[in-house]
């Protein structure tokens, strides 16, 4: 359901209990504007990655309204879910490739869903990945390259269908600091574009001197 | 454009699990080939019995007084009845040069017994091809109506004891066959089932970058399309080629040269091909409804 709203990103009162015992998300309320980029933190069990899988539909709120680039999640059918995924390009700290296609096979995925023509597909994977600096490993398969190689190809996966929404989970948790500083360049370089980003991240490091927005949550309640 | 994804897809997908493919396959063409020769032993008892009836006959005892010359006109009178493939006359004189040459050593018995003491016959064979116990009875309890016959004769103990044995082995089969098309399909989905499993992480990527469920089932429908049909022709050619060893084996032998090892009709082979792409397709498709939730 389109809904027309100044907000690409809005939760309002929303909360996700697992079981009786575990309540991962309680009250939050929220507005991210187009274009911006924000950081969410707080310590390990804190609700971000909750958050997260609440934007991309992977869980479903247990109360609240939470709206998506004009989508009410709310009330998205299952057939419906796919729709949003395409808005929303998602990255995690463990990569999710597959491990044995090709640097090539794991970018086009994203356009295949699509049902775009292989011409096209080839082209824009090629751009990409080249603005990611991978160019020379496109047929090498996924589970040759470092760490900081699959992030990258990760990031080609998200970002190849020009989502107008990047969700980032702790995708620098398993990169050193160089690893680390290229991902935040090609992340400020998306924004720069015009991409939304939520970023989530517990290393403080990464927002200290920044002028970007940080929204804390701990216990599963905004604090910040 | 996405049917030539998905079909690109699955193909690559093969390439990429060549074992795991190779695994699923055995594993029906195993399953399949328990059926299989199941269906073979079935269809040859059948066939067994059905020819053993086959060469029952009819026999027509004709009345004495039947004149000679009205023979001619019996004879075709029974060739017209449906289903007959051939009729031949026996006259007294004929019946009696046949005992007399039975008896052999034994000929004085007949002694200053009149030639024609035998009476004159018919002996009728049922045609192979639309041959069933219940047209000899059909056939002889018809001719049993005639003025001219005095008695028919047409191994009716035979062929009550054959109809019980193969009412009874037909039942058994059936329920059998059944039993086994269940282990089949239990053992087929769930090898399928554990390959889904292993390939879950891919099915949760192609959900993340916004696969229709079309989109992500259709490669697996395809392979598990081609695992059933890979399968079960593998395993028909196994039993082809095992029909073919035992008749060769068969026929050398003195005591069984006679016996005929047939293999399956086309019908039942299709229909056992066919069963087991279903089969696959259902089990993969039962798996990944897991998957494909939310």
């Amino acid at each position: 359901m389109k809904y027309i709203d100044s907000a690409i990103v809005k939760l309002t009162d929303v909360s996700k209990r697992y079981t009786v015992e575990n309540l991962a998300l309680h009250r939050v309320s929220l507005e991210v504007q187009k274009g911006e980029f924000i950081f969410l933190t707080g310590p390990s069990g804190s609700g971000k990655s909750t958050l997260l899988k609440l934007l991309f539909c992977a869980e479903r709120p247990t109360e609240g309204t939470i709206r998506v680039d004009g989508m009410d999640i709310s009330t998205l059918t299952p057939s419906q879910i796919p729709m949003l995924r395409r808005r929303v390009g998602v990255i995690f700290q463990d990569f999710k490739l597959l491990g044995r296609h090709t640097v090539f096979d794991n970018v086009a995925l994203s356009l295949e869903v699509l049902g775009l023509k292989t011409s096209q597909v080839e082209k824009r994977v090629r751009e990409i990945v080249a603005n990611v600096g991978l160019i020379g490993k496109l047929e090498q398969k996924a589970i040759e390259l470092s760490g900081g190689e699959q992030q990258r190809v990760a990031i080609a996966r998200a970002v190849v269908n020009r989502p107008p929404i990047i969700l980032a989970d702790e995708p620098t948790g398993n990169l050193d600091r160089d690893r680390t500083n290229e991902v935040m360049e090609l992340m400020e370089e998306l924004n720069a574009r015009g991409t939304t980003i939520i970023f989530a991240t517990h290393d403080e490091k990464l927002f200290e001197n920044t002028h970007r927005r940080v929204i804390r949550l701990e216990n599963g309640r905004l604090v910040k | 454009m996405i049917a030539g994804i998905i079909y690109k897809r699955a193909l690559s997908d093969i390439r990429q699990n060549l074992t795991n493919q190779a695994m699923t396959i055995l594993v029906v063409a195993l399953s399949m080939l328990l059926l299989l020769f199941f269906a073979l032993f079935s269809f040859n008892l059948r066939h067994f019995v059905e020819e053993l009836g086959s060469k029952l006959g009819i026999v027509v005892y004709l009345k004495k007084e039947v004149p000679q010359e009205s023979i001619p006109a019996l004879y075709k009178r029974i060739s017209e009845l449906k289903g007959i493939e051939s009729v031949n006359y026996t006259s007294s004189e004929d019946a009696f040069r046949k005992l007399k040459k039975y008896l052999a050593d034994e000929q004085q018995v007949l002694e200053g017994v009149d030639a024609n003491f035998l009476p004159p016959s018919f002996e009728i064979q049922i045609d192979r091809a639309v041959f069933n116990i219940e047209r000899i009875r059909e056939v002889a309890a018809e001719l049993s109506t005639w003025k001219e016959v005095s008695k028919v004769q047409y191994g009716q103990e035979w062929i009550d004891r054959l109809e019980v044995f193969s009412g009874l082995t037909q039942r058994a089969l059936v329920g059998a066959g059944l039993l086994l098309l269940i282990t089949t399909a239990f053992v087929v989905a769930n090898t399928i089932k554990l390959t889904t499993y292993a390939r879950q992480d891919e099915l949760e990527i192609l959900r993340l970058v916004g696969a229709t469920n079309m989109f992500i089932t259709g490669p697996f429908l395809l392979e598990a399309f081609f695992q059933g049909l890979a399968g079960s022709l593998l395993a028909t050619g196994i039993v082809y080629a095992t029909t073919q060893y035992l008749q060769s084996l068969l026929s050398q032998h003195p005591l069984f040269k006679e016996v005929e090892l047939v293999f399956l009709p086309l019908s039942y082979t299709a229909a056992i091909i066919g069963g087991s792409i279903i089969v696959c397709i259902t089990g993969t498709a039962i798996s990944m409804r897991r998957f494909l939730k939310l």
